[in-house]
């Protein structure tokens, strides 16, 4: 199909168009916001979404995506592609039935397959996010969808709500769910980063949980015996 | 002896419904005991009959020797099979269940007391002529200054690396490795805690830490007139904190001369605790081609369905006969006779709620979407089924897929195939890390030691891929939703509230949401 060379040829400008230049009369609360680096670049379509990992399945460095839709078909047009991250990029998806899809990467017979299982949506929070399990090749992953300009407004009343909170206590969560075995801190106790907090007993394994930084107990939320769930709140750091 | 009428089977799980179906396939009926995290489990429902032993702690219902025992009378059972883990190697058990006047399907109790003990397995091992791993031969209860010197003093004399082991343990709990002598109090308290609480008996042991070796297993089976063979090998190499991934039948690039000498060495400590029924011998084989005796396990063992799928026994029947009081089946003895020259090969992944991206660290909870492999040469042993809740109480197996094929890389292919047929939804599972190992060069090169996993696997670089693309295929599934005329009737995201268009002067104002913002 001709859609690799009309596809490639096309998007890249066609792209370009649909995009405000980023000079600065066009976008003037952009530059006032006096980060550039973690501002997204503002899409001009205002079906844009973010795609974010859950936290729950957030390894550290993981960053969402901005992934707006690529034109629409009609006759004598090909198929567009879908911008990510403001770039046009060959992908799509290839629905098998209510749960399941191939995420197809690059073109022809040269492209990249991935089967992908479609989990539950959880319905929007207040926030207007939506989250979603997708297992791919065996790996769970919860993501959270959301317009890009809802994301960014969110985005914003954060900085500016916590701009004087910086440095604030830690809230230490339990990575794994079990049973408390013991609790070598009390509030009161400074602590060393890497000294042993809590002991956690799941599946019969002891896991013991350390500070992730020096600093103050401020509060120990669970108590020895007791049972906790994932992210529960253990201890607080000042 | 007459045949066993009603068995009761104390254990849950996998290996519980396994047990069951192996009862019901011998004209037995099946009684299953259950915690109150089991109330509506497979092995409940498979049963014949079921009773509840306690809450879901296994201290307060699984390893309850009283209760079970008390079940097993009132239901006029003959016999208790107590499957793996649990109770099942645990001599005062043993006793229990012949004290009232029933069979333990197993060994004798006092060769539960002898090889159960690791050290006195050790020392047994020892006296039979069989090499054993370097390390010390009595228990010692790391409680006391004096006890602790003693065993630095014991550590220096074995060398670094090596392990603290549980006397009374297994599938790695209460075992902890030691790479130096400023660690070992630590280690030690830490190991004793860990085996107080998987055994009740915080005693434990040192061992010298052999690199790079492979772990390989003999399948024992003895009756009681003394007759013991072994059924085959098993190498179970890759490992991760000791406890077993993926195990395999025969081990690979062994010759058939080792294999037999292998074989006997097992035998002779076998006959040496004078066992009946059905053990594992476990070996370490070093990179010099040496083997030496670690433990052994006398019991049915979590990997038993690969030898089954290379021998074509069912160790199950097996047990329950032999239990029975009958000799070693024609079936056994002929297994036995071509043990040294298998033809087949057959793998078992384990399949268990476990974050292979976060250092295999459990992760119970519901599952949710549930679809396990089929088709020839493959077998799925599992007490799972959609909506299952996989209890934090107990251990995070939840399925074992096995394969089976004519040789070891057509095993593996067939592995590859059936592992990207699974699919588990609700939790993570140890799935991406069985399709690594089948995709993995080095392990069709059978180039495999107890140190593979740490060698090989990078769970964040494998994942990493996994997160882009469901970034991608959930974003792009939400756009088609999006689309004006699209079919897809659920809203993928929720709208913006109606008059809030982009940055609102509201926002620019005070940070804050204005007048009408839902909060």
């Amino acid at each position: 199909m001709s859609a690799t060379s009309g596809g490639n040829g096309g998007r890249p400008r066609g792209g370009t168009a649909r995009r405000p230049a980023r000079a600065a009369v066009e976008h003037p609360r952009r530059g006032s916001a006096g980060e550039p680096g973690l501002e997204p670049e503002r899409p001009a379509d205002a079906r844009a979404l973010r795609v974010g990992i859950a936290r729950s399945s957030r390894l550290g460095s993981d960053r969402p995506i901005v992934l707006e839709p690529g034109g629409e078909d009609g006759p004598g047009r090909p198929a567009s592609l879908p911008v990510v991250d403001g770039l046009p990029v060959p992908v799509r998806l290839d629905r098998r039935d209510r749960d399941r899809a191939v995420l197809v990467e690059g073109d022809g017979l040269e492209a990249f397959r991935t089967r992908v299982l479609f989990g539950p949506r959880r319905g929007a929070d207040p926030d207007g996010l939506v989250r979603r399990e997708l297992v791919v090749d065996g790996w769970r992953v919860e993501v959270e969808i959301e317009l890009e300009r809802r994301a960014a407004l969110r985005e914003r009343a954060r900085r500016t709500g916590t701009a004087a909170g910086q440095g604030g206590p830690l809230d230490v969560r339990a990575i794994i769910p079990g049973r408390v075995v013991s609790i070598a801190v009390a509030p009161g106790d400074p602590v060393a980063a890497g000294q042993r907090l809590i002991v956690i007993e799941a599946m019969k394994m002891q896991n013991e949980l350390r500070a992730p930084r020096a600093g103050t107990v401020d509060r120990v939320a669970v108590a020895e015996g007791g049972l906790v769930e994932l992210g529960d709140l253990l201890v607080v750091l000042g | 002896m007459a045949g066993f009428r009603r068995v009761l089977v104390a254990n849950r799980g996998e290996i519980a419904l396994r047990i069951i179906r192996g009862c019901h396939e011998l004209g037995m009926e099946a009684v299953a005991v259950y915690s109150d995290a089991d109330v509506s489990a497979a092995h409940v429902r498979a049963a014949d009959l079921a009773v509840r032993i306690g809450p879901p702690p296994a201290a307060e219902s699984y390893l309850r020797v009283d209760a079970i025992v008390e079940v097993a009378k009132a239901m006029d059972c003959q016999a208790v099979h107590p499957g793996y883990g649990f109770l099942s190697e645990r001599q005062a058990f043993a006793t229990a269940v012949e004290e009232a006047g029933l069979v333990f399907v197993g060994p004798r109790p006092a060769t539960l007391g002898a090889l159960g003990d690791k050290l006195a397995a050790r020392r047994l091992a020892r006296d039979a002529g069989v090499p054993i791993v370097p390390g010390t031969l009595e228990a010692a209860a790391p409680d006391r200054p004096a006890s602790i010197r003693r065993l630095q003093a014991e550590a220096e004399r074995i060398g670094f690396p090596l392990l603290v082991k549980a006397s009374a343990g297994g599938g790695g709990r209460g075992m902890r490795r030691v790479d130096g002598p400023g660690e070992l109090p630590e280690l030690l308290a830490t190991a004793a805690r860990e085996a107080m609480a998987a055994f009740g008996d915080g005693s434990v042991y040192l061992e010298r830490l052999v690199g790079r070796a492979r772990h390989i297993e003999v399948q024992l089976a003895g009756d009681a007139d003394g007759n013991v063979v072994a059924l085959g090998e098993r190498d179970c190499s890759l490992q991760r904190r000791h406890q077993k991934l993926i195990e395999e039948a025969p081990a690979p690039g062994i010759a058939p001369e080792q294999r037999r000498r292998l074989h006997e060495a097992a035998v002779r400590v076998a006959q040496a605790a004078s066992l009946r029924n059905l053990a594992t011998a476990e070996f370490l084989y070093d990179r010099d081609g040496v083997f030496s005796f670690l433990e052994v396990n006398p019991r049915l063992q979590v990997e038993h369905g690969v030898t089954e799928l290379v021998s074509g026994l069912d160790l199950v029947h097996e047990q329950l006969r032999i239990a029975e009081g009958r000799p070693l089946s024609a079936a056994v003895l002929a297994a036995a006779e071509r043990a040294t020259t298998p033809a087949g090969h057959a793998i078992e992944a384990r399949i268990s709620a476990e974050d292979p991206a976060r250092e295999f660290t459990p992760t119970p909870g519901r599952v949710g979407h549930w679809r396990m492999p089929a088709g020839p040469g493959v077998r799925v042993d599992t007490a799972i089924e959609e909506g299952e809740t996989v209890p934090a109480d107990y251990d995070p197996l939840i399925a074992k897929l096995l394969v089976v094929a004519e040789d070891r890389p057509t095993a593996i292919a067939r592995l590859c195939r059936a592992v990207n047929e699974a699919e588990v939804g609700g939790l993570q599972t140890t799935l991406p890390f069985i399709r690594f190992v089948a995709g993995e060069p080095s392990f069709a090169a059978a180039e495999i030691s107890t140190d593979w996993v740490a060698e090989h696997w990078d769970g964040e670089r494998e994942r990493r891929r996994a997160l882009r693309v469901a970034q991608l295929a959930a974003g792009l599934d939400a756009l088609d939703t999006l689309r004006p005329g699209s079919v897809h009737q659920a809203a993928a995201v929720a709208p913006l509230p109606a008059g809030r268009d982009g940055w609102s002067p509201a926002w620019r104002r005070d940070g804050r949401p204005g007048e009408g913002w839902p909060s």
